[in-house]
């Protein structure tokens, strides 16, 4: 509202200093640059696949499972959720639709796809028909795995790791299945693996699968809500149908990450209610709603069927979001401001609902204080200091903004404002060296002044020649970093080229960037490829032990392994600063 | 055939462009500071268009009127009142000297104020004290010492912040605009160097062009050639 009052400002400014000169004015519409044209702002279009983010997700599939499962994959990430004949019509090789049906059944396997049904309308005779909605997030997480293990690595032991990385490589499995598997490699025993499973439930790293299929209710025939009830404000319906189909599918907390669950370990690898390896159980399950399904999860809860587990990857997003929010602070701040947020993290996680939270619950110093002292570093911090940190965190300035927000003697954790100076720290550096030191001047300003400002007034406030500030702003309105609203103005004597006013729209920006850094992910591992494709020979030989490589050979040998390392370690940074942007 | 006698202009005893040239004066006076170019002159139909150009140069001998060029178009000139200083738009303000901004100096200037910065005991500076600095010692107004703290704030170099009162504050009134240099040399930490901007593709001016199979490719890229050197 504020923007836009200080939008129509300079437009009836310039409007009123050209009428002085009879001038009369004629608004063109909002320009976005050539690449971008097709943006539109609306949350749908806002979600976090971006074009090459399928590209990239299509590459991730065809490395991992081959071409013929990337081709379904890419065909439900452009299409949307199809059902399985559709599929098998509409993707680009001739696939049969058993074949379909298996490769679904895989990345249902593997956490990347999620059955669903459409409750037909009152009255209809058809029955459902069941669709597959892939799980692009789910498909990124998969080059996450070693931070995720890593995660529980740190926080739960190496026991719970090796759990963790079956669950992880197989997508899905029982405690059964998990001895098993124990069996043919670690061999830490079976009371050990229920221990740590049990473990990594209570800390909600691994939960219960979901609903193989649930049932959504038709839209349609929902009675229209009362404009303003309370009812309306408190239930926020899920706007997106990946939302509305993965809400429906988790089962309540007491049954997705139940306190007691007793196994029978000798029980079949195959689990009936999954919808992975029982066709037929689809069927039966496509006619029931959602609050059916709620009283079928709760059956599931009985010891004699085998609970499958699957990581629970929000999770671990929310354990890395956390991670990078300590992180930024510091770096931004000092390491004592970063033990105290740790701290808040931690005393207000059990209340987080979301993992993209913006602002954490409310927590008093003495809580803060106390979860303090419970951790090594911050064992010989007296209250004082703590509480000079949270003022540090409360500080505001031109350079940083309140990273924690004091309310009534409480404070409460600023998420979005931690994660927002990460990603304008990543858009600026990549401003400042792709456009320069002036171009990454005016970006700041038009950041900072959040609204349309003209070409010469930004030249003016950045100290750059006014002649080529408006070659600089093309450039990066050129490459979709900013926005530019164009006033054409006619009359009064001779031409006047139009007036062009100019803006940082955030939400362009930072699809723009994320569209980028997939990019980016996608040539790393593309690049990574070619480099270990070309010299396959040599690491071949270099694995037998008793070939030693000398001389030239072995130079290039080190060359290689140094190429790999920099591309791979490359590849897991830039994935850290790809989550700023799309997952935190 | 007789000849028609020239008007003896010492006869007459006055100028017959004067009151051209009035009016052209007139016409250069009331556009103030922005002046008026020869097309807008020649927007007046009263005058003979041939005339313009021996008036314009008369006015000029005369001391009444002077040429500006334009910080645009240096060859697209106004002609402004003598007793008008040229506007911002015609000159580009106070940075700049005969329509090109004076780099050099601002730097200069922008080098100084973070001299002062790290020179400073306590590391923080009210507005006061450089308003006070660089208005004695480097003739600027406060307008313009307000600019280059503004500048260097969008450099990311310093930082504006509001007094506390404490601790590095304490010689400060509450709520006093000061500047504080940002980075580690300040005590503060430092931004992010950006995974992105840090690999290839990040500074890539053809990001646009490249596909996995394209002419520009991942695997032929030059810049990542450069990089993947040891």
């Amino acid at each position: 509202m504020t923007s836009n009052l200080r939008v129509r400002t300079t437009v009836e400014y310039i409007i009123y200093k050209l009428k002085s000169l009879n001038f009369t004015i004629k608004p063109a519409s909002g320009h976005l640059s050539p690449a971008k044209a097709n943006y539109k702002t609306t949350k749908s279009v806002l979600m976090d696949n971006t074009e090459y983010g399928i590209v990239y997700a299509v590459h991730i599939i065809t490395v991992q499972f081959g071409s013929v499962v990337s081709k379904v994959c890419e065909c439900l990430l452009r299409r949307g959720p199809l059902s399985s004949r559709d599929i098998s019509r509409l993707a680009e090789s001739e696939i049969s639709h058993n074949q379909v049906k298996d490769i679904l059944y895989l990345l249902i396997q593997h956490n990347c796809v999620q059955a669903f049904s459409i409750e037909p309308p009152d009255g209809s005779e058809s029955k459902a028909v069941v669709q597959y909605l892939v799980l692009f997030n789910n498909i990124l997480h998969r080059v996450r795995y070693n931070k995720f293990s890593r995660v529980v690595n740190e926080e739960l032991g190496r026991e719970c790791g090796i759990v963790l990385d079956g669950l992880l490589s197989n997508g899905r499995l029982t405690l059964g299945q998990l001895i098993e598997r124990d069996r043919d490699s670690e061999k830490i025993g079976e009371i050990v693996i229920r221990g740590s499973l049990q473990k990594l439930v209570a800390a909600h790293f691994v939960e219960r699968i979901p609903s193989p299929e649930p049932v959504l209710g038709n839209k349609e025939q929902e009675p229209a809500k009362k404009k303003g009830s309370k009812a309306a404000k408190i239930l926020k319906e899920p706007e997106t149908l990946e939302e509305r189909v993965l809400e429906a599918a988790i089962p309540v907390e007491a049954i997705r990450f139940p306190h007691v669950f007793v196994q029978d370990s000798n029980s079949s690898i195959a689990d009936n209610d999954s919808n992975a390896d029982n066709d037929s159980n689809a069927d039966n399950d496509s006619n029931i709603t959602e609050g059916k399904r709620k009283e079928r999860d709760v059956d599931l809860s009985d010891p004699s069927n085998e609970v499958i587990w699957r990581p629970n990857f929000e999770e671990f997003i929310r354990r890395l979001r956390h991670k990078a929010c300590v992180e930024i602070v510091k770096e931004r701040r000092d390491e004592g401001c970063a033990i105290v947020l740790r701290a808040m993290l931690e005393v207000g996680r059990s209340q987080e609902k979301k993992v993209k939270t913006d602002k954490s619950v409310p927590m008093s110093v003495g809580s803060i204080y106390e979860e303090v002292i419970t951790t090594i570093p911050g064992r010989t911090m007296l209250q004082e200091r703590v509480e000079a940190c949270l003022d540090q965190l409360s500080a505001t300035s031109s350079y940083l903004p309140a990273f924690v927000i004091e309310v009534d003697g409480s404070y409460i954790v600023d998420f979005k404002a931690i994660i927002s100076i990460a990603q304008k720290d990543e858009i600026e550096a990549v401003v400042m060296r792709r456009y320069g030191k002036e171009a990454f001047r005016m970006f700041r300003y038009l950041t900072m002044e959040g609204r349309f400002v003209e070409t010469d007034r930004i030249a003016d406030a950045a100290l750059t020649e006014k002649k080529d500030t408006p070659q600089i702003l093309l450039k990066m309105w050129q490459d979709g970093y900013l926005h530019m609203q164009k006033f054409a103005v006619t009359g009064g004597t001779g031409y006047t080229p139009p007036f062009l006013l100019w803006k940082v729209n955030k939400l362009i920006v930072t699809r723009q960037m994320l569209d980028e850094m997939y990019h980016a992910s996608l040539n790393l591992s593309l690049r990574l490829t070619h480099e270990l494709e070309s010299e396959k020979e040599l690491l071949l030989l270099s694995n037998k032990k008793d070939v030693v490589l000398e001389g030239a050979y072995e130079e290039r040998l080190i060359k290689i392994k140094a190429k790999r390392l920099l591309l791979s370690s490359t590849r897991f940074r830039l994935d850290d600063a790809l989550m700023l942007f799309a997952n935190f | 055939m007789s000849k028609r006698k020239r008007a003896d202009p010492k006869l007459s005893g006055r100028d017959p462009n004067e009151a051209h040239e009035k009016k052209l004066l007139d016409m250069i006076r009331s556009k103030q500071g922005a002046g008026a170019t020869m097309y807008e002159l020649k927007g007046d139909k009263t005058i003979p268009p041939t005339m313009f150009t021996r008036l314009v140069q008369s006015l000029k001998k005369k001391g009444l009127i002077k040429e500006i060029p334009t910080m645009n178009n240096k060859g697209h000139k106004h002609f402004l009142a003598m007793e008008f200083e040229p506007d911002k738009e015609l000159t580009g303000g106070e940075w700049y000297i005969d329509g090109t901004l004076d780099v050099s100096k601002i730097e200069d200037l922008k080098a100084k104020c973070v001299m002062i910065l790290e020179r400073h005991r306590h590391r923080v500076v009210t507005l006061d004290v450089m308003c006070g600095y660089f208005v004695k010692e480097e003739k600027l107004s406060v307008d313009q010492t307000k600019e280059i703290l503004k500048n260097l704030v969008l450099d990311n170099q310093i930082m504006e912040v509001k007094s506390n009162g404490l601790n590095e504050f304490a010689s400060t009134r509450i709520g006093e605009v000061c500047y504080k240099l940002t980075g580690k040399k300040s005590g503060n930490g430092e931004a992010r160097g950006g995974a992105f901007a840090s690999i290839p593709c990040g500074a890539c001016p053809h990001i646009g062009l490249c596909t996995p199979d394209g002419v520009i490719s991942p695997t032929t890229c030059v810049y990542f050639q450069k990089w993947l050197e040891f």
